[in-house]
């Protein structure tokens, strides 16, 4: 970037301003313009292919001319009337064609959109020499003929939006690949963008405005050059005056501010421009975008003055939100001393409650005629507006992930019924952009869908979950969505708006996931803020050099000395550098203060069932031979200690001791009052006695193949594992295969099997004796965590069983057909479930603490550990697998802040003794409007947590209950948007884009074995997929929830990943209807734990041959669990396909190969969740029900 | 009996190495005696005397300092101190041929912690009477462990904070004293002004005497 020129040429187009002489600046766009008329076809007519094309990052400095360029153009046609308009565009008809593939409506639009464009350049560059707005009543009527007979001067005219479809693109072309579309987007949206302006854009803008005013007066004494600051001068008062429209160029401003900035921060172009690469992928509302970015380039200029302050903290700080911006001025506020003006902007940041007061007239911009202008356009521009829509379908097929569903928009029907919800959407959508706090993202989360009418809302790929309306720094920052989630992206402000949104406020953790990169941080001390012990995290904010303040209490701390060094990159000074600061998740070495003992030795026990249901069911052997496959694979260092157990009626021991020949079997018959029958040599070092446990291992399954006996003492084999364990703590690993029968817990059959299918509610869901609960948590005390393996085909009364799990933080597994000979798939999926469990990481001692911002409070919490205090989270074990979810509420108004942080941390003993603490940190945006709080909303968030809140309901209330308050939770939440939406029709189910999924999940919900009604589910199936619930992480949940369905007969290598010389293809999802399936195919249906490939009747042999390995569709066995590894290309692309579907779980998934008769029925069809079965309504049913529930 | 064996770096108090305690057996409180030798950890220094045993209760606790390391055993009282201090020459014998060289480089808590797994087998050996008999007679060369220093642990414990109370008290008075010196400085002021007040008062009604009955 030269900076250097650029400015040059900025206080070039001020003096010409100033003076009126032209010339001097059209010297500038002339040698640009060829360069630019290329570019500009490329971005508005063909954004997929200018997609390629982006990543030559080179031409940022003829985009700067670009920009400079397009001023002068858009600048001259207003003192010259429309009239002369035209001629200093004369290349501008060629660049016509470009945005044409708009739609035929095209031009209509441009004309809406080029009067703004067009006035407010003049009002732009007017400003500088008359304050407010002397300029404004001229250029404004020259700019009115220009939008009320909208086709003559089209062509004029749309030379202007021409011109502005290139400029967008060039703005953040240099950011990033991505970015080129974002311009063609961007310029649609613009126009779109426009309308609203006309009847609501008055008062946000002014709310902007008044921002931008504090914004100014911070940054105007620090700007660099006077150049700047007169810049800075138009900008404000062009908001002001242009509202929405002006804010598509206070975009280019801020990259003009930018651009001299780096000057002075070495580091900042790539950081500056990145903000706008990584921010398209929303991409809808220019005006949203625009403001941000200029906020930045104040902040730029703001930091100047604030000499003292080094680049990385203004990187830091480059936010995109109003939100943040508060935030930031009060970072700033803080950093610089005292800046009055920016410290009102921190203030201000609640724009809206400012804004109504604003529209008042107080401000001098407020009674400029053009604000009421715009509302007098308004017809013509609402008559102009659905034509606008195509150009913003266009915009948004431009995204890969969205074209279809967009594309379905385009019916008349569809014009006829929005034309009017629209310029209420837009209005929020202007709404959002005046008050510039909402990135493009949110307004096209917030655009309304009619879901009745909109059948392929399901998006083709999986789509990531929606980003937190935050700065880029920030974001880039932020805790990964895979481990740490919000329901709502935006936090609102106060309880009172949460309960308007009617949305489940929570939060969803996967602490322990396995990540591949995590930056362990090794000090003396570790950084906590001293009254809420908050772990220093990157969204603090630094005082000065020795001070910081906490995020979530808002203390001010000490930076204590050793912090001041950082051992990266060696030099001291820098505490902001530091890998604390710089991640959001890392992991610490704990001092000794975090351990309450010595850090314990990593102890597995197995405890097995041996009855005679066991060895019929033949899992001995299976698990023998995986422990000895993965016995030095356990997790641990030398002080490993392991020991087995098994039971029938009575209990047996083993003693392991080294220096024994072999294992000797102690046997304890007394289960009345069980004792441990020797103290040190059962639970042994696994490698001093290695050679013993392998021997034990090797003759277990032999040595009760005769036995009769058909009893199941497992209480007492617990309390033995208990006081076996209760020195050191450990993980206690049990496989049962029955009802215990014997000793205390023992349990009677409680399932009816007549009631399988009752719709009534379901009894029994809670456990029958609270012998299991006590017991867990006594092990949770001593540190123990109990695994349960269920293999049971009869009725286990899993429901009281998984209390010794649920409360000691272990994990549930069941294999309800379990037989090791007659169900093959079964035996494969233990086996590798069982290598999975006995490999996988594990912490001990573990706790976890959740924290939030000071408002907020944590109150409910999901998953497998026991609640030691309030906040506590004791945890005796902790594996990667297991997720928690929590529910937060609001106490406090958080009108004084614009972020909210959640901090997770774990601290746990790692399996060799190292006392580690896990820290995760999440940082949200606090908004004030229902509107934003909609555009955030998580839709799959949302549905994991309600699932959990149902499945607590049908525990404590019923079945029925929970399954009403899933479809409530529908029903309350479009209700609330539609009574948000006021102008909105009363037609359909309108939900906001971000939501509009939402029906479909919980229909889904309502359809899974735990809360189904109606259809035959088994007692202990349904109690399983509750405990999956309550302890899967949200990926894992939601494949179970709504499973993926591929049509994989036709696989292609078209929009295929390549990943290290492996092509893997990626067919598009599929909508989990029977009309998706066609006899022709084969498609795959992924449901996470389970993956089902179904062979239509008439799929062409070929495929059958090549994939399958048979000769036609008949011989295909019934029974198939696996592909064959054949070396046809078709066989290659479908196993790539799945080994990468089956990498991105840690458990292996059982594989059915299915044929299309009615056998498959129940295990295919039940996923088929939009179909109508027997006793559930099909997804239209559903919606029209919901419609009914809404309009009472 | 042998109930918590720890070992740690004198120069930091870090702690190296450490024996599980088994108070599930046991079923007596450990706790306490537990907080009590992270105390210990604390307060010995290079300066203490290289062996010691400290009764505390109940329960006593030995320990060594060797080579910067220092090794604490918990006992019962009535364990023989003789066999706690062979147990602590053999643990140290082992430790410092394991981890001698890399204990300055210790930087996170429990570096050695896998060291417990000799330590328990030591232990064991030690508790056990028939292996102690053999013990007790290759160790009877360690004869100057009646000369080892007995104290008591609270001693121990509390020097420093009597210190700290000292240092306190001074520091106290010095700020006092400090106090006292201002305030007199202020009082000295005020006479002076008061002083000077005073004269300039009798110098205008002097003046304003004259004025009204010499004219």
């Amino acid at each position: 970037m030269s900076a250097p020129g650029y400015t040059n040429l900025n206080s070039s187009v001020n003096y010409s301003l100033n003076g009126g002489a032209t010339p001097s600046y059209q010297n500038g766009p002339g040698q640009p313009y060829p360069a630019m008329y290329p570019s500009s076809s490329y971005y508005s007519s063909t954004p997929q292919q200018a997609y390629p094309a982006a990543p030559g990052h080179k031409a940022s400095v003829v985009n700067n001319d670009h920009m400079s360029n397009y001023y002068h153009n858009s600048n001259q046609p207003p003192p010259a009337g429309p009239g002369s308009g035209p001629s200093p565009y004369g290349p501008s008809s060629t660049s016509h064609p470009p945005t044409q593939p708009y739609g035929t409506t095209a031009p209509s639009s441009s004309g809406a959109s080029q009067p703004p464009s067009a006035f407010q350049h003049p009002a732009l560059y007017s400003m500088p020499t008359a304050y407010y707005g002397q300029h404004y009543p001229t250029s404004h009527p020259q700019s009115l003929p220009l939008s009320q007979p909208p086709q003559p001067n089209l062509v004029s005219v749309s030379s202007g939006t021409s011109m502005n479809a290139p400029l967008y693109p060039i703005v953040s072309y240099p950011s990033a690949p991505g970015s080129s579309q974002y311009g063609t987007l961007r310029s649609s949206q613009m126009s779109s963008g426009q309308p609203p302006v006309s009847t609501v854009m008055a008062p946000p803008s002014s709310g902007t405005e008044q921002q931008f005013v504090q914004g100014n007066g911070s940054s105007i004494p620090a700007s660099v050059t006077p150049a700047h600051q007169s810049y800075a001068d138009p900008l404000l008062s062009q908001t002001a005056a242009v509202n929405g429209q002006a804010n598509a160029v206070p975009q280019h401003y801020e990259h003009s501010l930018h651009t001299p900035m780096t000057q002075h921060y070495g580091g900042p172009p790539p950081t500056s421009q990145g903000p706008d690469g990584d921010r398209p992928p929303s991409g809808t509302s220019t005006s949203v975008h625009s403001s941000p970015g200029h906020q930045q380039g104040l902040q730029y200029g703001g930091y100047i003055a604030n000499s003292g302050v080094s680049s990385s903290a203004a990187t830091a700080r480059d936010h995109s939100s109003s939100s943040s911006d508060a935030d930031e001025e009060d970072e700033e506020d803080e950093e610089a001393g005292a800046d009055s003006s920016s410290s009102t902007t921190g203030s201000a940041s609640p724009v809206p409650n400012s804004y109504e007061s604003l529209e008042g007239g107080s401000y001098p911009d407020s009674s400029i005629p053009p604000p009421a202008d715009p509302s007098k356009r308004a017809p013509p521009f609402g008559y102009s507006y659905p034509s606008m829509q195509p150009g913003y379908q266009q915009g948004s097929s431009s995204r890969p992930d969205s074209s279809p569903s967009h594309r379905g928009y385009n019916p008349p029907g569809y014009q006829a019924q929005y034309s009017q919800p629209f310029p209420s959407l837009s209005q929020l959508s202007a709404a959002l952009g005046g008050l510039s706090g909402v990135p493009e993202l949110e307004v096209d989360a917030l655009r309304p869908v009619n879901l009745i009418q909109e059948r392929n809302l399901l998006p083709p790929t999986h789509t990531a979950s929606p980003e937190p309306n935050l700065s880029t720094e920030l974001k880039k920052v932020n805790c990964s969505p895979d481990t740490f989630r919000c329901t709502l992206t935006s936090i609102p402000q106060t309880q009172a708006l949460l309960n308007k949104a009617r949305l489940p406020l929570g939060l969803l953790l996967h602490p322990f996931r396995d990540l591949t990169q995590l930056p362990v941080i090794t000090s003396n001390t570790i950084v906590r803020c001293r009254s809420c012990r908050t772990y220093i995290n990157p969204f603090v904010s630094f005082l000065d050099q020795r001070r910081w303040k906490c995020n979530l209490c808002y203390r001010v701390n000490d930076v204590p000395d050793e912090f001041m060094y950082n051992p990266v990159t060696r030099s001291y000074g820098e505490p902001h550098k530091r890998p604390e600061i710089q991640n959001s998740t890392v992991e610490f070495i704990a001092s000794s203060d975090y351990m309450l003992r010595p850090p314990q030795p990593a102890a597995y026990l197995f405890v097995l069932d041996v009855s005679h249901n066991a060895i019929e069911a033949g899992y001995l052997n299976v698990f023998c031979q995986s422990l000895l496959e993965n016995l030095d694979k356990l997790p641990g260092d030398t002080r490993t200690k392991i020991g087995f157990l098994t039971f029938d009626s009575t209990i047996h021991f083993y003693n392991l001791q080294e220096g024994l020949s072999q294992p000797q079997m102690l046997v304890v018959s007394d289960i009345d009052d069980v004792f441990i029958p020797t103290h040190d040599s059962l639970l042994v070092n696994l490698k001093e006695s290695k050679e013993l446990v392998k021997e034990l291992l090797t003759a277990l399954p032999r040595m009760f193949t005769n036995t009769r006996e058909t009893h199941s003492a497992l209480g007492p084999a617990l309390q033995a594992a208990f006081k076996l364990m209760s020195p050191t703590g450990g993980r206690v690993s049990v496989f049962q295969t029955q009802l215990p029968t014997l000793g205390a817990g023992l349990l009677h059959s409680r399932e009816d099997p007549n009631q399988r299918s009752s719709t009534k509610g379901v009894q029994h869901l809670g456990p029958a004796t609270d012998f299991y609960k006590k017991l867990a948590l006594d092990c949770s005390g001593q540190q123990i965590g109990v695994d349960l393996f269920l293999l049971s085909s009869q009725y286990s009364d899993l429901a009281s069983l998984a209390c010794v799990s649920k409360y000691s933080a272990g994990s549930i597994f069941y294999y309800p057909t379990f037989h090791h000979i007659h169900n093959p798939a079964q035996r494969q999926k233990f086996q590798k479930d069982l290598q999975r469990y006995l490999t996988r990481k594990i912490g001990f001692e573990a706790v976890m603490r959740i924290r939030c911002t000071k408002g907020l409070s944590i109150h409910t919490f999901h998953g497998n550990f026991f609640v030691r205090s309030t906040d506590l989270l004791s945890l005796a074990n902790v594996n990667p697998d297991s997720g928690f979810a929590v529910q937060v509420s609001i106490e406090e108004s958080l009108a004084d802040t614009s972020l909210a942080c959640f901090q997770a941390a774990l601290l746990y003993t790692s399996s060799k003794g190292k006392r580690r603490i896990r820290v995760h940190t999440l940082c949200l945006p606090v908004v004030s409007q229902l509107s934003d709080v909609f555009a955030g909303a998580d839709v799959e968030a949302i549905t994991c947590l309600l699932a959990n809140m149902a499945i607590d309901r049908s525990i404590s209330s019923s079945l029925t209950d929970a399954r009403d308050a899933l479809v409530n939770a529908v029903v309350d939440s479009l209700s609330a948007y539609r009574a948000n939406g006021s102008s909105l029709q009363p037609v359909g189910v309108i939900a906001p884009a971000s939501l509009r999924l939402f029906p479909l999940y919980v229909l889904a919900l309502l359809k899974q074995k735990a809360l189904r009604t109606g259809t035959s589910t088994r007692l202990d199936d349904r109690v399983f997929a509750m405990c999956e619930f309550k302890s899967q992480p949200l990926k894992h949940m939601m494949r179970m929830v709504h499973p993926d369905l591929y049509r994989i007969d036709n696989l292609s290598e078209q929009g295929a990943l390549h990943l290290n010389d492996c092509v893997i293809p990626q067919p598009p999802l599929l909508q989990l209807s029977a009309e998706k399936l066609t006899r022709e195919g084969a498609f795959l249906m992924d449901c996470g734990s389970v993956m089902y490939l179904w062979v239509g009747k008439c799929c062409s042999e070929i495929f059958i041959r090549d994939v399958l390995g048979y000769p036609n569709y008949a011989s295909i066995p019934p029974n198939m669990t696996e592909i064959p590894e054949l070396e046809t290309q078709s066989s290659q692309r479908t196993r790539a396909f799945l080994s990468w579907l089956q990498e991105s779980r840690t458990f292996f998934p059982c594989f059915y190969v299915l044929k299309d008769d009615p056998s498959t029925k129940t295990s295919f069809f039940q996923h088929l969740v939009e179909d109508r079965t027997e006793s559930a309504q099909s997804y239209y049913e559903f919606l029209l029900h919901i419609q009914q529930q809404i309009c009472h | 009996m042998v109930l918590l064996t720890m070992i740690f770096r004198v120069a930091d108090g870090m702690p190296l190495a450490a024996s599980m305690q088994e108070d599930g057996q046991s079923g007596r409180d450990l706790q306490q005696y537990q907080t009590q030798a992270k105390q210990l950890c604390r307060k010995l220094n290079e300066q203490s005397p290289s062996r010691c045993s400290l009764e505390a209760g109940e329960m006593t606790f030995h320990y060594a300092i060797e080579k910067g390391v220092c090794y604490l055993v918990l006992c019962e009282a009535g364990f023989p101190k003789k066999l706690s201090f062979a147990y602590l020459e053999d643990i140290e014998t082992e430790f410092n041929e394991q981890y001698g060289k890399k204990v300055p480089k210790a930087s996170r808590p429990y570096s050695f912690i896998e060291f417990d797994t000799y330590i328990q087998k030591t232990k064991k050996s030690y508790i056990d009477s028939r292996a102690r008999r053999n013990l007790g007679n290759i160790n009877t060369e360690l004869q100057d462990v009646q000369r080892i220093m007995v104290a008591n642990i609270e001693e121990v414990l509390q020097r420093g904070e009597a210190l700290s109370a000292l240092d306190s008290k001074a520091s106290n008075l010095s700020s006092l004293s400090k106090k006292y010196r201002s305030d007199a400085k202020y009082l000295n002021t005020r006479s002076t002004y008061a002083k000077v007040a005073a004269g300039a008062f009798f110098f205008i009604a002097l003046i304003v005497y004259v004025r009204f009955w010499w004219f």
